[in-house]
């Protein structure tokens, strides 16, 4: 009976395979960084447990994506939770790490509640656990369930993986972990929930209503644009790439919304090829924001402070951190010949072709999302001009910056390892291309014969007539080919020779660190730009001997966070009074406490009979 | 052909520029520098000594190599001899794009990397402008496309029809180039105070050579920019016929980018640069003029 | 026959109900286990199973002897006053009494069709034996009228179980005169505890779990 149980337990279908890839392509290099990590942060037995708990945390994650019964599913997604709240606040003796790990458990548990109240309402309407058994019966659905079963998912899985308005967690948990566990879990944890969204509304519940896609498109801008304009407004590595990552989750479910809502038009090419993008994005984004997070470590590790403002000149310090940290820059703001670079052609394709393929509305509403993903693209890029250039660039700008060393060679491995990925995935497109097109193939249940992918073009037949082109390698082949041009231009031209100075300091006699830009003055404009969002403001407090001598002047700028103030906050508050209101109902006495159950026994003895 | 393309750009665009420079300086009553000044300025440039700063790293150094070889990559990639050939099947429109990202990424990080202050300040305005130019382009892009099928730069590059849908798209893409191109009102080339530089900010502490590098590449991208304004609303086919048509074929080639100099010389010497927060409602502005654009070219207009 | 024992094990309802005293709480808790003792016999000879004499056999052991004798070692030992904390006195403890008494027949006669008086009668009785115990842990104060009041709803259950539906399962059964069996002893402790720490048993007095 075991064998049997075993055999229907698992479902490896090339979805799964694909999961499981991303997992382990982002474990590895973590495991082999937590080696360096972690040697001179806490006592031996910790350490044993940090890296029992990373084992267990990966299989988890594993097993999440390879079972194929609900109730099992729901047991190692909890186990996953609970591990990763446990890495999270693995630093006790740092408030901020408790007070994110309670803030990340409770949204977590709210996102599970709303998962189990889905597979209640479809076991009771199919009356079984087991995913092949839901997908045919979901055939037969009516409709108005599967738009509650739809929402009740969506919004579960939107917890964990970091959807706006749900992803308040994401910015206090990542950055309170430690490195290696903040890239496993920004890079795979919050893709186990996209999974679940293909897994469960795509493959299993069946699309039916455009609508769906439509929402899910709406959401992931909101959440691109509002990730990445905190990630500007952030002076701390990690919470920037916190926020990150919900931008790119948002990328990332524009291509999975895309193919849904193709799906809802019967366009499954159309759909795959959207899917192909999305899922193409998420194991880019595992990557590379798995690298910046290593990097970002390997910087906390070597000055022992994460803010921008205290950091400068690191990269004379820390040559090859440097170098990984501008791949990893590189790769997030979409440049050639990157993957990231690949993965967003690849979305904004989809939309594309989509406008090209739908009615009239939807055309400009496609558009209008594409221009915001561009916007984002160009928001990253800037986010990430900041980040590398005040953290590597320029000179120290305090004495954690000075004293600065190269990290550990275990740390530097497991960077390097993401770095190859990285070029890898971008050189190599065509053929995760191929790849994808079969996973996204057996998800949408559609024969991917008739598209054909060469190592150049994509065409799409029957859909399109006209074919794009983008050629990776040959695009990194004239990059070289014309640096090289251009470095022998450099070189032959003239007899001039370099000389090493100061730089131009407008004649000031002393020029030191706090000539640079600082990363406040970096994101101005962009504060400025968007404050109708952001609602800057401004402290002041002047000490003054008399009218005319001021002692000292603070200033402290800050934007509101709105969505914790506005939507959070009065949940929360409502909740509390609740909370006071009831405890009146419990003054102490034990006798007070039965007479409550007997009365609700009495009570339901009396009244059972309706049952 | 290629080669022949990326020297004809290599040699012309300072031409394009200088052009500029002497309309605006005629349109003030000056004489002016001639229009083969720049030619002049990159030869100074490349025999002048080149001073670093200290505080760069290796950054600093290679990016005008960087700069200049992914904007000869763009360059390429335009359709200006041959209108398909196995090149363009390596990028389209969007990569265009992005490969222009590039260099500008590696420009800002370099201006970064100096320390002073000009630098950051000059990275973090062009930063900003450059991502509002993002949706603007985009839609820009996505009008271009719906009107001829795809997003391959080849695809228009052919003789079409003039449609409303293009002429606002060039509009729109009109005021991306003042933006993208460091003209007035966005940005001033020609000063260097702090309060109006943007672009020049960054290569501030470029000199010799690698400014000679990356004046030449910003010389190339406005050329790349002004080719497709001019195929859009000026749409030209193959030449054909016999040799006194070809003859006209090419000078109409190149009057087109000369009418659209002139068009900038005229904005340029007409406005007054604007405040950089009053950018974003300009960039804002060539974002609804693509979604007219779109709108145009949905209706089939 | 069944009639008598039934009405005896009423009325030995009723004087725990009325109970002042801690020892007079046990004593009546002793007829009442030997009421029920008597009925369990009464129906294991009917039935002839050995597993009903087991039951009764056991009943008598722990119910009627052993426990009363551990509760009465529990009270020697803490050497308390006798008083049995009321929060109701006993005149209107017994109209309550009485009123549940009634309701439950009525409850009962819902259930069962009423001409089979026995067998409703019975299941009243047992209902007024659960409430009974429900009643004596929450209108007394002191720790020991809780065991006490636990107890006798084990006794209720016991007799709606075994006369309405032929007693539980054996095992059941077994497991549960244990569970009773070592809840006494653990609470036994508990209250010498309790007594140790805050030289008194009233409950009443330990209040701080609250909100």
């Amino acid at each position: 009976m075991l064998n049997l149980l075993a055999k229907n337990l698992f479902l490896f279908d090339p979805l799964s395979l694909f999961f499981l890839a991303v997992i382990f392509i982002v474990s590895l290099p973590s495991l082999v960084y937590s080696f360096g990590y972690l040697k001179g942060e806490y006592s031996f037995a910790k350490i044993i447990l940090a890296q029992i708990l990373l084992f267990a945390f990966v299989l988890s994650m594993a097993l999440v994506v390879s079972v194929s019964n609900c109730l099992i599913f729901l047991i190692f997604w909890e186990i996953m939770s609970l591990i990763s709240y446990f890495l999270v606040v693995f630093d006790t003796k740092n408030a901020r790490s408790i007070q994110a790990g309670l803030i990340y458990i409770v949204m977590t548990h709210i996102g599970t509640a709303f998962i189990i109240a889905a597979f209640m309402i479809l076991y009771n309407h199919t009356h079984s656990f087991d995913f092949l058994a839901i997908k045919n019966a979901c055939k037969i659905l009516p409709s108005g369930t599967k738009d509650i079963i739809f929402l009740l998912f969506l919004i579960g899985f939107g917890t964990k993986a970091g959807i706006v308005p749900l992803h308040i967690w994401l910015p206090y948990a990542h950055p309170q972990a430690p490195s290696h566990i903040s890239s496993i879990m920004s890079g795979v944890m919050i893709k186990t929930a996209i999974y679940g969204l293909i897994r469960f509304v795509i493959s299993i519940l069946g699309v039916n209503s455009s609508w769906w896609g439509v929402l899910i498109m709406i959401l992931a801008v909101i959440s691109c644009l509002v990730g990445i304009i905190y990630a500007l407004m952030e002076h701390d590595i990690k919470r920037l790439l916190a926020y990150s990552s919900v931008e790119n989750i948002g990328i990332i479910l524009l291509g999975v919304g895309l193919a849904m809502f193709f799906i809802s038009l019967n366009l499954p090419y159309l759909a795959v090829f959207s899917l192909i993008a999305g899922l193409y994005h998420l194991i880019n984004h595992a990557i590379f924001k798995g690298l910046l997070f290593l990097c970002a470590g390997s910087v906390y590790k070597a000055t022992g402070t994460r803010h921008i403002e205290k950091l400068g000149g690191l990269i004379k310090k820390m040559p090859q951190t440097a170098v990984y940290f501008l791949f990893g820059a590189m790769a997030i703001s979409a440049l050639p010949p990157l993957n990231g670079f690949v993965s967003e052609w690849l979305t904004l394709q989809a939309f594309f072709l989509g406008a090209f393929n739908v009615a009239g509305g939807s055309k400009i509403f496609l558009g209008i999302c594409a221009a915001m993903l561009a916007l984002t693209g160009g928001l990253a890029a800037a986010c990430f001009v900041k980040v590398f250039g005040l953290t590597f660039l320029a000179k120290p700008r305090s004495h954690y910056a000075e004293s600065a060393k190269e990290v550990a060679l275990s740390m530097r491995i497991g960077m390097l390892i993401l770095v190859v990925l990285i070029v890898i995935f971008g050189l190599a497109a065509a053929l995760i291309i191929k790849l994808l097109a079969k996973v996204a193939g057996s998800v949408l249940g559609i024969d991917i014969g008739a598209m054909s992918f060469s190592l150049n073009n994509l065409t799409l037949s029957p859909q399109i007539a006209k074919s794009v082109y983008l050629s990776i390698p040959a695009l990194a082949l004239w990059l070289i080919v014309f640096g090289i041009i251009s470095f022998v231009i450099y070189r032959i031209f003239g007899k001039a020779k370099s000389v090493i100075s100061k730089t131009w300091d407008c004649g000031y006699y002393k020029f030191d660190s706090r000539n640079e830009y600082t990363a406040t003055a970096f994101s101005k404009p962009f504060r400025i730009a968007f404050s109708f969002f952001l609602l800057p403001y401004r402290k002041t407090q002047k000490i003054r001997e008399s009218f005319y001598h001021i002692k000292s002047f603070t200033y402290e700028t800050h934007t509101t966070k709105v969505i914790k103030k506005y939507i959070y906050d009065p949940v929360l508050t409502l909740v509390f009074k609740t909370a006071k209101f009831m405890r009146r109902m419990q003054p102490g006495s034990i006798h007070l406490y039965l007479g409550y159950v007997f009365v609700t026994l009495l009570l339901l003895i009396i009244f059972m009979r309706q049952f | 052909m290629i080669i022949l393309q990326i020297i004809l750009f290599i040699l012309a665009a300072p031409l394009l520029s200088g052009l500029i420079t002497k309309l605006k300086n005629n349109l003030r009553m000056r004489k002016g520098q001639s229009v083969f000044q720049p030619y002049y300025n990159l030869a100074k440039l490349f025999l002048k000594d080149e001073v670093i700063s200290e505080t760069a790293s290796w950054i600093f150094r290679i990016t005008p190599c960087v700069v200049l070889s992914s904007t000869l990559v763009a360059a390429i990639l335009i359709p200006v001899f041959i209108f398909s050939s196995s090149v363009h099947q390596m990028g389209d429109f969007f990569a265009l794009v992005f490969i222009l990202a590039l260099a500008r990424f590696f420009l800002a990080l370099s201006a970064l990397d100096t320390g002073s202050s000009f630098g950051g300040m000059g990275a973090s305005r062009e930063m900003f402008i450059s991502s509002l130019v993002e949706p603007a382009l985009c839609m820009v892009i996505l009008s271009v496309g719906l009107q001829f099928g795809s997003t391959d730069i080849s695809v228009f590059s052919g003789a079409h029809a003039i449609t409303v849908s293009s002429v606002v798209a060039a509009a729109a893409l009109f005021l991306i180039i003042l933006a993208e191109t460091s003209r007035i009102p966005v940005d001033n080339q020609e000063t260097h105070l702090e309060l109006t530089m943007v672009h020049e900010a960054m290569v501030l502490e470029y000199s010799g050579r690698s400014l000679a590098l990356i004046e030449m590449a910003s010389y190339i991208k406005q050329m790349i920019f002004f080719f497709l304004i001019a195929q859009l609303v000026f749409p030209i086919g193959k030449p054909i016929g016999t040799f006194c048509q070809i003859i006209f074929w090419v000078l109409w080639y190149l009057m087109r980018l000369g009418i659209i100099a002139i068009i900038v010389a005229l904005v340029e010497v007409t406005m007054a640069k604007m405040r950089l927060f009053r950018v974003a409602d300009f960039l804002g502005f060539a974002f609804v003029l693509g979604i007219v654009a779109t709108v145009c070219a949905i209706l089939g207009v | 026959m069944q009639g008598i024992i039934l009405f005896v094990l009423l009325v030995s309802t009723y004087l725990m109900v009325i109970a002042k005293r801690t020892s007079a709480l046990i004593r009546s808790f002793r007829y009442q286990s030997l009421c029920l003792f008597v009925i369990t016999f009464s129906i294991a000879l009917t039935q002839r199973e050995p597993e009903l004499y087991i039951v009764a056999g056991l009943l008598f052991i722990l119910k009627v002897l052993l426990i009363p004798y551990l509760l009465y070692r529990i009270i020697r030992r803490i050497k308390v006053s006798e008083d049995l904390g009321l929060f109701i006195n006993p005149q209107l403890s017994l109209l309550w009494a009485l009123a549940f008494t009634y309701l439950s027949w009525i409850f009962a006669s819902y259930i069962v069709s009423a001409n089979n008086t026995i067998l409703t009668g019975t299941l009243a009785i047992a209902f007024f034996v659960v409430s009974a115990g429900m009643f004596l842990m929450v209108f007394r104060m002191t720790a020991l009228s809780q065991i006490i009041g636990l107890l006798v709803m084990e006794n209720g259950l016991f007799l709606l179980a075994s006369t309405v539906s032929g007693g539980m399962p054996f095992f059941v059964e077994i497991a549960i005169f244990f569970d009773v069996f070592v809840s006494v002893l653990i609470m036994g402790f508990f209250v010498y505890r309790i007594n140790k720490l805050f030289t008194h048993i009233d409950v009443n007095k330990l209040s701080r779990l609250k909100g």
